[in-house]
Formats: structure tokens, sequence, C-alpha cells
């Protein structure tokens, strides 16, 4: 059978479509201002790059933010839950997920079988996030594509004190204006995101091997300072920006144990 | 049912039923933050006890008397005396309990214009005799405080009157909590709440007859569909978030029993009617279950929770702490543990008065379900 998983983020919404193990494509694009049409729209985009009809698709499971504006979905099911799928599909030896998204960053600790066995999320602050990297990239006219390449050059990355993205932001223009290197202040930005994170991930506990997932994973300076912060290693697969609709395919297809 | 419609009322608008008490001859209206106040004592002298819940509005006057890092119960309940939104309370009573409401009670003093002010100085420890002993002497003087205050006289007949429409009260809350047990679905979680809210802000014999009626209306026997939804214990001080009710109930979980200062705590413990009756209260004040800010056996809210879980065959747990209360901040550690070791699964939700974004509160509960 041939199942879809739809992830509608903060920022990005992304599609997946499954058949067994095998990835058949997927798609990401801005959210914008209308979950329900942007998961329509990338839907129909994936179904038309993989050549596939729509009656094909066996099942559809919808997760993220936006979950439950996706009528034509099968079921909903958190991010949390769909992350942790994911990631297993992907490597069932993975016992902690790290996914920094748009607005959210979560531990997930996976117990045997991919199932959710506890997790830590951030609450009202997104500070950490992707769009706090949006915010900086804009105040350093540095493209996000570009802060892990640019931040692993530092050589002593700048303390960024404050935790909160506008006045982290003020900090950052401050720094700037010093004339400190913007690669380190990019390094200091990474380390205060990847404190902030351990100390989170101290609630519930960290076990190897980790997987980081999400778009934010997409930085390698911040995997690197996130290893570095948890002394652990961190493993980060192309897939991790659609992972979460990764998982929400496995779990279409009937769950972790028929894999 | 038009019993229930009425608590809801109340509750979504306590201010409006005590002005409404206040101006149809009631008397006067005593603010109280923390159910340690000896509330019998403040019927027995013909005012109304009024629990303040802190306010759902945005703090624009509170901050510039308490830190950011007090709770939003202490900041909200100032915001809502500054604001004039109290402006029919006739007293206030403090408590001894965390030291934000102590400090409150020193604001309050001076900022809240609030004409009659009562300092209740409990003791702390509530489990050696001599605490025993002063909570007595403390009560008494309460008494006195309010005699004189208020010029009316407090004979321990009254007293004795009011404990026993307490214990009817108590009777009735627990028998609702129990039908709710024993049929999750036979009354959703936001009526509990307005019922619990309601009886701390309620003419007692008025909240009694409203009450019964809601009980007598539940009926006995289960739903269908009650066996599918998971059982999950409300744990910590004010659950005022009658929404976290109906997501949780979104989930696919329905609470069944709680551990909440606006719950168990407040009802759970008849007092004795037999005796000085000033002696009876006290010893129901030291025998109830500890919130955080007392103590007793160092494991006693630990045990109580494993306790309540196992008695109830609770699903999960939810801890529902209020951002900066220490108190059950400090606590929360061991009586996750304790729930651990008893191979009961719990969450931590830290909120303020008003919650996260619905998305958020969602994602978190649903995944928790799910877990179960």
């Amino acid at each position: 059978m041939i199942t879809a998983g739809i992830d509608i983020g903060s920022i990005t919404a992304k599609a997946l479509a499954l058949s067994g193990n095998e990835i058949l494509g997927s798609r990401v694009a801005f959210t914008g201002y209308n979950p329900e049409q942007a998961a329509a729209d990338i839907f129909g985009a994936l179904l038309a790059e993989i050549g596939i009809e729509r009656a094909s698709i066996g099942a559809v499971v919808s997760t993220g933010y936006g979950r439950n504006a996706v009528r034509f979905a099968d079921r909903a099911i958190t991010e949390i839950i769909c992350h942790a799928a994911g990631a297993y599909f992907q490597d069932p030896s993975v016992r902690t997920v790290i996914d920094i998204g748009g607005q959210d960053s979560k531990i997930i600790s996976i117990a045997d079988g991919g199932r959710v066995r506890d997790f830590a999320m951030n609450d009202k602050c997104a500070a950490g996030t992707g769009r706090f990297l949006e915010v900086m990239s804009r105040a350093m006219e540095v493209p996000l594509d570009s802060f892990g390449e640019m931040s692993r050059r530092s050589k002593s990355p700048a303390p960024i004190s404050n935790t909160c993205t506008v006045f982290a932001e003020s900090e950052v223009i401050s720094l700037i204006s010093k004339g400190v290197q913007r690669q380190d202040i990019l390094a200091g930005l990474h380390e205060s995101i990847a404190s902030r994170i351990a100390s989170m991930a101290a609630r519930i506990g960290v076990a190897a091997p980790v997987m980081m997932t999400g778009g934010v994973a997409k930085n390698g300076g911040l995997v690197d300072a996130l290893e570095r912060c948890l002394s652990v290693e961190i493993s980060v697969t192309p897939n991790a920006q659609v992972n979460g609709a990764l998982g929400a395919a496995v779990l279409a297809a009937g769950g972790l144990e028929k894999k | 049912m038009e019993a229930m419609e009425f608590l809801r009322g109340v509750a979504a608008d306590p201010h409006a039923y005590a002005r409404k008490w206040k101006s149809s001859g009631g008397g006067r209206v005593v603010g109280y933050f923390c159910t340690y106040t000896p509330d019998e004592l403040i019927r027995a002298a013909g005012c109304l006890p009024f629990r303040i819940f802190g306010s759902g509005g945005n703090m624009t006057r509170a901050d510039a008397h308490l830190q950011s890092y007090s709770c939003s119960l202490v900041r909200g309940g100032l915001e809502e005396a500054l604001s004039g939104r109290l402006d029919f309370l006739d007293a206030t009573v403090f408590p001894h309990t965390c030291d934000s409401i102590q400090r409150l009670s020193d604001i309050w003093r001076l900022s809240a214009c609030v004409p009659l002010h009562f300092d209740v100085v409990l003791p702390v420890k509530l489990n050696t005799a001599s605490a025993g002993r002063y909570m007595v002497d403390v009560f008494k003087k309460f008494r006195s405080d309010l005699e004189g205050a208020t010029g009316t006289g407090i004979d321990a007949e009254k007293i004795s009157e009011e404990i026993r429409n307490s214990n009817r009260m108590k009777r009735i809350l627990a028998g609702i909590y129990e039908a709710r047990s024993a049929d999750p679905l036979s009354i959703s979680g936001g009526d509990v709440y307005s019922l619990i809210k309601s009886s701390m802000v309620m003419d007692r014999g008025e909240f009694i007859g409203l009450a019964e009626e809601v009980l007598a209306g539940l009926g006995p026997g289960a739903s269908a569909g009650a066996g599918s939804l998971k059982r999950i214990v409300l744990a910590g001080g004010i659950c005022s978030h009658p929404d976290v009710y109906s997501i949780l109930e979104r989930s696919g979980a329905h609470v069944v029993w709680d551990e909440l200062c606006t719950g168990t705590r407040y009802f759970e413990g008849e007092i004795s009617e037999k005796g000085d009756p000033v002696e009876s209260l006290a010893a129901r004040y030291m025998d109830r279950i500890v919130c955080p800010a007392k103590h007793s056996d160092i494991y006693a809210r630990g045990k109580n929770i494993v306790r309540i879980a196992r008695e109830r065959k609770a699903d999960g747990v939810i801890f529902i702490l209020l951002k900066f209360c220490d108190p059950h901040a400090f606590d929360y550690p061991y009586m996750k543990e304790s729930l651990d070791a008893g191979g009961i699964p719990s969450i931590l939700l830290e909120i303020e008065e008003k919650l996260p974004p619905e998305g958020q509160l969602l994602t978190r509960l649903e995944t928790f379900v799910s877990t179960l």
C-alpha cells in the first residue's frame, strides 16, 4: 500500500509518500496563512511529482501544528509521535530524537518499537527555534543555509547571554557594532541554542543513539554545538526536515510493527 | 439541568454573584486566597467567603508591586484588587502559606483599599501536638478578630451549624467525584470545575441546594464508550482552566479524580461535629492532606498521589503547576518519582493563569494520552 504523510508545521509544510520501505518522494513548501490550503497544495504537488493518482494512496496521516486542518487526512497524529516513528523507521536503534522546527523544539525519548517513552517541549518561548534563526539571519545578513558552514570557521564563539529572541537580536546587533566577526556571533548563537536544548533534554535524559530532525537539523553548526554540549554523537539524515511527514506515512501504513 | 447552568454562570463570573449577594442584603464579603482559610468561621459571622482566583485579563497594575517571578495567581489577584474589580470586598483573609501570599498580604494591606484585613498565622508543621494546640489558638484569635471587626458575636452554635453545612457540602462534592469516577462521561470536567469554583464563592446553603440537584441528576450506570477513555488524575494547586478539561476530552481522556486545592484537598476530610467546634475545625485543618506550603510526613503527598492513582485506576497523572510556584515545583520531583516507582505515567504542564496557545497544549496532551 502507498501511504502519505502531511506535516503542516508553523513555517513549512511537508508531504511524503511511502510504499513499503521505499520513500517515493517528498516536498517542502511554506505553510503561509492558510494551513488547509497549504496541505491541499503540497499534497497535489507531491502526487504530480511522483506521478501517482490520489486514488492510489491508501491512507493519509496528517501531523504538525496544522494537523487538524488537513480535512482529507484519514487521521491526525501529533508530531511528537510522528517524529519518533520517522526516526525509528530510518534507524530502529535511535533512542532520542531532537526535533527543532519553526517554533517548537522537542526532545523525544523512544522506547522499543518506536513508541514515545517521554518527551519535553518548549512552552511559551520560541527562542532557539527556526524562527529565532530566521530573525538572526536577517540581523546579520547571512542566509540561513550558510549558518552552519560559516559558524564552523569560528575560533572563539562570542558569548550570547540572552535567550529571548528579541533581546538576543539586540545583543547580536551590539556585537556587530563592536566589530565582532560574523562567524563568531553565529557560533555563539549556536552555543546558546545548544545550552537551551540541553537543559530541556536534562529533564528527560538523553540516551544514545541520538538523531536530530526538523528543518533546523540542516544547520550543521548547530548540530556540532549540540554534540559538544550534550557530549553525544548526533546523526542527521537527508530526510531530517521531512521526518515528521515520514513518520506520519509510516503510521498511515499501519504502524511500526508491520514495517 | 437548571442548577448546573446556574453554577456555570457563577463560575464564569463570580464577581457578579458576590455583588448580587451583597446588594440583596447579604452582608459583608470576605476575600480569601487559600483553602487553609477557615471559611466556616467567616460564614458563622454572617459573611460570604469569596475565593479570589486571580485575573483572567492582562496585567497592567500588579507588576508595579510584584516581581515577574511571582506566580500569576498572586499577580492576578493583586491586579483584580488594584483595578477596582474587587471593590465589593469588605475584608480579605491571608492564611500563612507560601512566601508570595505572605508578601502579597503586606502589599494588599497598603494598596488594595479593602477596609478590613486579617492575617491568620497558621503553623507550618502540621504533625505535632504543639502545632495542634497552636492551631486552635490561631483559630480562636481569628474568631475574636472577626467578632471585633464586624461587631457580630460568633457563638459556638453558629460555628457548629456551619460545620454541619460544610460536611454536607463535602459529602455532596465527594458524591459527585465518586459518580464521575464510576462513569467518567456522567459529568464533564468543565462542570466539575464549575461546581468546585462556585462552592468557594457562594452562599453555602444555596450551593448545597443546587449541588444536590446536580448529584441527583447524575444517576447510576456507566455510559457507553466510557471504557475506552483514558483515566486521568490531575495534581497540583489551583486549576482554574476549564479549557484543560475540554482539550483532554478531545484527546480521548477524562479526569476521574484530582489532587488539587480546587478539588479534593478542599473537600476531603469531614469536620467532627462533636466537642468544641473551634477545636474540631482546627483538627480538620491539621489532618487534611497538606499543601506543599505545609509540612506533615515528608512523603505524605507522594503517598497520597500514588494512593489516588491506584484507587481510581488512573492510566496517568497530569501535574498542572503554576509557573513560579516554588512550593509545588519543589515537591514535584519526588512526587513524580513516587509515581514512577509505582509504574504510573505522568506529565508536567507548567502554566500560567492564561493557558499557552491551544495547539501547543493539545499536542502535549494528545501525545501523553496516546502513550498511555
